[in-house]
């Protein structure tokens, strides 16, 4: 675009320059096309042997790379300021967070307890939060792929939420842990035997688990986390956002390595 | 079987005979590999990139780190039909342009439809197939199609197959123009009688 309008430019001069020289000519004489084109040459080789074009259309350039890069940067702004937006805030009381509550960084992963990958980053994360000695916190909301894994991975997420219930906190990250230790993921799931299972093992009372489990009081919740996860742009599962103090997002869809959540947490570190 | 396989051997001895287009399947194959790993999250790179505050080495590091994500993001057959569909691309790209360069653009443009339908389907299958952040579990949803990946047997990975089978065909195809002469057959005189 800049070089049309440099070129515009330079044929407007040298319109200019012709009238100019059409002009002379006419008053000294009769128009001598000779001349015109003389003077032509001699601006446009002035022009090139000077290295002035060469200057402008590298600065026109450079220009228009700024420009192009500033519209990139504002338009993931405004994505990233959609996306704070619609993250609703940790809560204490109603999210539930492994690692040193009041950490400087978060790492909000909305998670499906029937995906493999889930599992496989389950380790990652607490890897993480174990080695980050209270600078990072996890919070555990539910994303259950309905269409992938249908009634087992939203049934599984309201049993999270019993098991959250009946023994707080920290039953929720056990029942967690042990159902993806103890589960092959894709749907292969036998939830009837599984969920009374962890339950037991984990020290639940074994009849308030499964009349909370048979209530269904949890599934508007797991609904409310789902919706949170599309909302905030998650197309499939695992999907995290790591969040900085000051609020910065950096958001990861996958179960990415051990070494991008690391960097990406140490960024998010650096951001005060 | 044996025929196209001795077409590919030939057009792989005529093409791969220089050394440009070694380099341009080699590309073009690094660059469907990167695209593929990369896709989930180009919001993420695009992010780091255009950010001021991030410094270069780290910037650097994490998209090479993301490239871990074919051994923790995939599973082992999606690795594999995202690696062979890189490299399939890579012939297949080299091999056209060898084609186009011949001036043999019936050839090339059968070729070309093909590929990219191969292409259009690889990009489906992309993505965590189990987990549903593959293109085809945003698409099929928006077309009023909720579900029909969970009846698919293989969850959408089905797409990558596709496209695999749909490379090689299109290589198979190519490496027949390539190998095949540039001239006309001579007609077969007829034998029938003058009554």
């Amino acid at each position: 675009m800049f070089i049309e309008k440099l070129t515009g430019a330079l044929m407007m001069g040298l319109l200019l320059l012709t009238g100019f020289a059409n002009v002379q000519a006419a008053q000294q004489n009769a128009a001598d096309p000779v001349l015109v084109e003389q003077i032509r040459d001699a601006v446009m080789k002035e022009l090139r042997e000077s290295g002035t074009m060469d200057r402008a259309v590298d600065a026109g350039i450079s220009r228009y790379l700024e420009r192009e890069r500033a519209e990139a940067a504002q338009r993931e702004q405004s994505e990233a300021g959609k996306r704070a937006t619609a993250l609703r805030p940790v809560v204490k009381g109603r999210d539930h967070i492994r690692g040193n509550p009041d950490a400087p960084v978060t790492l909000v992963e909305y998670s499906d307890f029937e995906c493999p990958f889930c599992k496989r980053f389950h380790l990652t994360a607490k890897k993480l939060v174990d080695e980050s000695k209270g600078q990072l916190k996890w919070v555990y909301r539910h994303f259950p792929l309905d269409e992938l894994h249908p009634v087992k991975a939203r049934k599984e997420a309201a049993a999270s939420e019993c098991a959250a219930e009946l023994g707080g906190n920290d039953a929720f990250w056990k029942f967690a842990d042990r159902f993806y230790e103890l589960t092959p993921s894709n749907n292969r799931t036998n939830i009837d035997k599984v969920l009374p299972q962890i339950a037991r093992e984990i020290g639940l009372d074994s009849a308030k688990f499964a009349s909370c489990l048979a209530s269904g009081r949890h599934d508007r919740r797991v609904t409310e986390d789902q919706q949170n996860a599309v909302a905030t742009g998650g197309r499939g599962t695992p999907w995290s956002l790591i969040v900085s103090k000051s609020g910065k997002i950096f958001p990861l869809s996958g179960a990415q390595p051990y070494a991008t959540i690391k960097q990406l947490v140490d960024l998010a570190l650096q951001d005060k | 079987m044996s025929r196209y396989l001795k077409y590919l051997m030939i057009a792989f001895g005529r093409v791969f005979a220089y050394p440009s287009y070694i380099l341009l399947a080699s590309t073009c194959a690094i660059t469907a590999f990167l695209l593929a790993v990369w896709f989930p999250n180009l919001g993420l790179i695009v992010q780091i990139f255009s950010g001021t505050d991030t410094p270069l080495t780290a910037k650097f590091g994490i998209m090479f780190s993301l490239l871990g994500g074919i051994s923790t993001n995939f599973s082992p057959f999606s690795a594999a039909y995202t690696i062979a569909i890189a490299v399939l691309f890579g012939f297949t790209a080299a091999m056209i342009v060898y084609l186009l360069r011949q001036r043999r653009l019936a050839a090339a443009g059968r070729n070309i439809a093909i590929s990219s339908g191969a292409m259009a389907s690889g990009v489906l299958g992309i993505g965590c197939a189990a987990c549903g952040s593959l293109i085809a579990g945003a698409i099929l949803p928006a077309l009023g199609a909720t579900g029909a990946l969970a009846l698919l047997p293989l969850n959408g990975e089905e797409f990558g197959i596709l496209s695999v089978v749909l490379l090689f065909i299109s290589l198979a195809l190519i490496s027949k123009s390539i190998a095949e002469p540039m001239a006309c057959p001579i007609a077969q005189p007829t034998t029938a009688q003058q009554p």
